[in-house]
């Protein structure tokens, strides 16, 4: 797949990363006729190589960090196609009170409903975000389902970007039919047969900035398997849009000398998630199925709610995680293991007000500074209250929150030990995140932001963000889509132009 | 471990906070809580003699061995103690794809097995109690009000659940129809539930 190297490489236009935002602005800028060279750190894969096995897929095709506290896990893709091959497929249309929000606070004028609109509805179209049919509910989502009813709760299922899904429960290890429409099957193919090159293990390690300009970038090849430096290369472009995510994005902008008076890695937010585990007198075989489906948005932030609010997700039933999400040792985590096929389980996706900073090491590796604050540990708290109240009402024999030292929960009135439990990130049974947003942030006010509202790095001529730390905020909703829809927006303004000679 | 559990092992690790345990682990050793030798640990948790330590002391290896016998549960302890699930030789394999992280781990495994009053309610080496006083030494850092023992718990806990339910081994003592497949556990009795629909 790598094609031949002649160091120093030219391109019309360098895209740092292939998740979502790399590599729908690939696809729409090579498809505008610019020579596109896609350089990914991470390896490529195929559906073939797409493997049943949990520890080995989450191992292969991720890259798991932590803040720099421990307490919380940051888990992202890092393969060709990004977070998007090891996402749930999950769908949501960017909510107008976040454009709202984003145009208020940061002056970004830009994203009126109806322009910004018009590109998600474009991302929609190209990664095939379809209604998820009745039949496609598994049990799992359904004890979610039920529950929620049961107590009044607005709730529905959420929109996948998939084609003939065979839900086989395998969303986050790498669709093997290729079913899920991620970048890996929608836009990175889009893009190669419009011209683009796709350079995987390919590591930038600094953006050349010259005159005020962007000149290219520096970068390393790295072995497969080892992931140990190969060869240095350079390449030339008179455009280079970073999409590497927030995990890198920020720090390669720190390490290229771009810090904009410490804007550049600040701003870092997360959806901060913990899981709920119930158990019920009925199979539920959780591990089969679309991995996430169902959604309760009786507390969310979408639908007309300003939040910040939290969705309650159903989540699968795979051994590894359910382990680390469910609380405590020994014997009585082995009883409900024990259990599996009767286990539900859902995750608290918390729109965190939390802010942190993404900074570099004396090597420049990227360090995340977050820790959550004490208005998010309590809304965290209530949000595993009213998952578990869901859970009950559907009739669970059990609910286990994931506090370490708490029984579990077999009636409304056992949820006062959550009540009373002192609540900390280190007493969370697997606080993790995997949507995240910021540190390169997009603002109409020079002071205080990274970016312009159209993506270009201010004072850096031919330097875009494209991927989600260019998103002021976080959204709320599963992020895919936006992050589609904003890379969209940036290289379609870029494509009108055309490559610069 | 292959190298391909590299990225989950350091998941596993996502609670452990390389300063906070040398932190701990300074204070414990300018107490003089922590030896500067190590005796042998029971052979009974002594590494194969297969697998060469290139990160874990002998001491070491057999304190993440014992620990994680108490957390994965009987059956699990079972497959331990039989040979045939190895937690100790997943964490030289994490430690050879995380090489920085290994005075970390080590330090930590060491304030389990050396902590004495006021760091932990115990005065022999973890290795050497019997097993519901280990339960009561983990337990104890599970709920401690210091956050760097409930840490050093999440870190050691979590690095032990991936011994046992990342494995195939492991999988042995549950039951998870994906791995092995049996009637009336299948992708159609997973959507069916008409009569709650």
């Amino acid at each position: 797949m790598t094609a031949p190297l002649a160091p120093p490489l030219r391109a019309d236009a360098v895209v740092v990363g292939s998740g979502a935002g790399g590599a729908a602005a690939a696809a729409c800028l090579a498809e505008a006729g610019f020579e596109v060279l896609v350089l990914e750190a991470g390896p490529r894969f195929s559906a073939s190589d797409f493997l049943p096995d949990e520890a080995l897929m989450t191992a292969r095709l991720g890259r798991t960090s932590t803040t720099t506290s421990g307490a919380q896990s940051l888990y992202a893709g890092a393969c060709v196609g990004g977070s998007t091959v090891v996402n749930d497929a999950l769908c949501w249309r960017t909510p107008p009170e976040v454009l709202a929000h984003w145009r208020r606070e940061y002056a970004l004028s830009d994203l009126g409903d109806t322009a910004f609109a018009g590109f998600v509805e474009r991302a929609w179209r190209d990664v095939h975000a379809e209604p998820t049919l009745r039949s496609h509910l598994n049990r799992n989502a359904h004890r979610l389902e039920l529950g929620s009813r049961r107590l009044g709760w607005a709730g529905e299922a959420m929109p996948r970007n998939v084609r003939g899904c065979a839900r086989l429960g395998r969303c986050n290890w790498g669709c093997p039919v290729s079913a899920k429409q991620s970048a890996l099957v929608s836009y990175l193919p889009r893009a190669e047969s419009a011209g683009a090159r796709i350079l995987p293990d390919t590591q930038v390690t600094r953006v050349r900035i010259e005159a005020g300009a962007v000149a290219g970038v520096e970068a390393r090849r790295l072995a497969p398997g080892t992931r140990e430096p190969l060869a240095a290369l350079r390449i030339d472009a008179p455009l280079v849009l970073l999409a590497a995510g927030v995990l890198e994005t920020p720090a390669l902008l720190l390490r290229s000398g771009i810090q904009r008076d410490g804007a550049v890695g600040s701003g870092l937010q997360l959806h901060s998630s913990a899981a709920v585990t119930a158990r019920f007198a009925e199979p539920v075989h959780g591990y089969f199925g679309p991995t996430m489906a169902f959604a309760v948005t009786q507390f969310s932030d979408v639908h007309g709610h300003a939040g910040p609010g939290f969705m309650l997700e159903n989540t699968a039933v795979h051994p590894l995680v359910t382990a680390a999400g469910l609380p405590g040792f020994g014997p009585e985590h082995a009883r409900v293991m024990e259990a599996l096929p009767y286990l539900a389980r859902a995750v608290v996706v918390l729109r965190d007000a939390t802010r942190g900073r993404v900074e570099t090491d004396d090597e420049g590796r990227a360090r995340y500074a977050y820790a959550l604050e004490a208005g998010d540990v309590e809304r965290l708290r209530h949000a595993l209250h009213e998952l578990a109240r869901a859970y009950l009402a559907a009739d669970a024999l059990e609910v286990w929150l994931p506090v370490h030292g708490l029984a579990p929960i077999r009636s409304e009135s056992d949820l006062s030990a959550l009540a009373a439990v002192k609540l900390d990130p280190t007493r969370i049974a697997f606080l993790y995140a995997v949507h995240l947003f910021g540190g390169a942030a997009m603002g109409g006010a020079r002071a205080g932001s990274v970016c312009r509202p159209d993506g270009a790095v201010w004072d850096v001529r031919g330097l875009y963000v494209g991927d989600a730390s260019a998103l002021p905020s976080n959204t709320g909703v599963n992020p895919q889509i936006t992050i589609f829809a904003n890379a969209l927006r940036i290289a379609s303004a870029l494509a009108e132009r055309g490559p610069v000679s | 471990m292959s190298d391909a559990r590299r990225s989950q092992a350091l998941a596993a690790l996502a609670a452990l906070d390389r300063r906070a345990f040398l932190k701990l682990a300074g204070i414990a050793a300018a107490a003089g809580l922590l030896p500067t030798g190590c005796s042998d640990a029971a052979p009974a948790l002594a590494p194969p003699p297969d697998l060469p330590l290139r990160f874990l002391t002998p001491r070491t290896y057999a304190v993440f061995t014992a620990a994680a016998a108490r957390i994965v549960g009987p059956a699990g302890a079972d497959l331990i103690a039989a040979g045939r699930l190895v937690p100790g030789a997943q964490a030289e394999a994490f430690l050879a794809s995380a090489p920085t992280l290994a005075p970390t781990l080590r330090q930590a495994l060491l304030v389990l097995e050396f902590g004495v009053p006021p760091l932990l309610a115990k005065v022999q080496p973890f290795t050497a109690l019997p097993g519901a006083a280990q339960d009561a030494i983990l337990r104890e850092l599970m709920n401690s009000r210091f956050a760097s023992k409930r840490l050093l718990f999440g870190g050691v806990r979590s690095l032990a659940l991936l011994a046992c339910y990342g494995t195939a081994v492991g999988y042995e003592t549950i039951d998870y129809p994906p791995a092995k497949p049996r009637a009336g556990a299948d992708i159609e009795t997973a959507h069916r539930y008409a009569s709650d629909a």
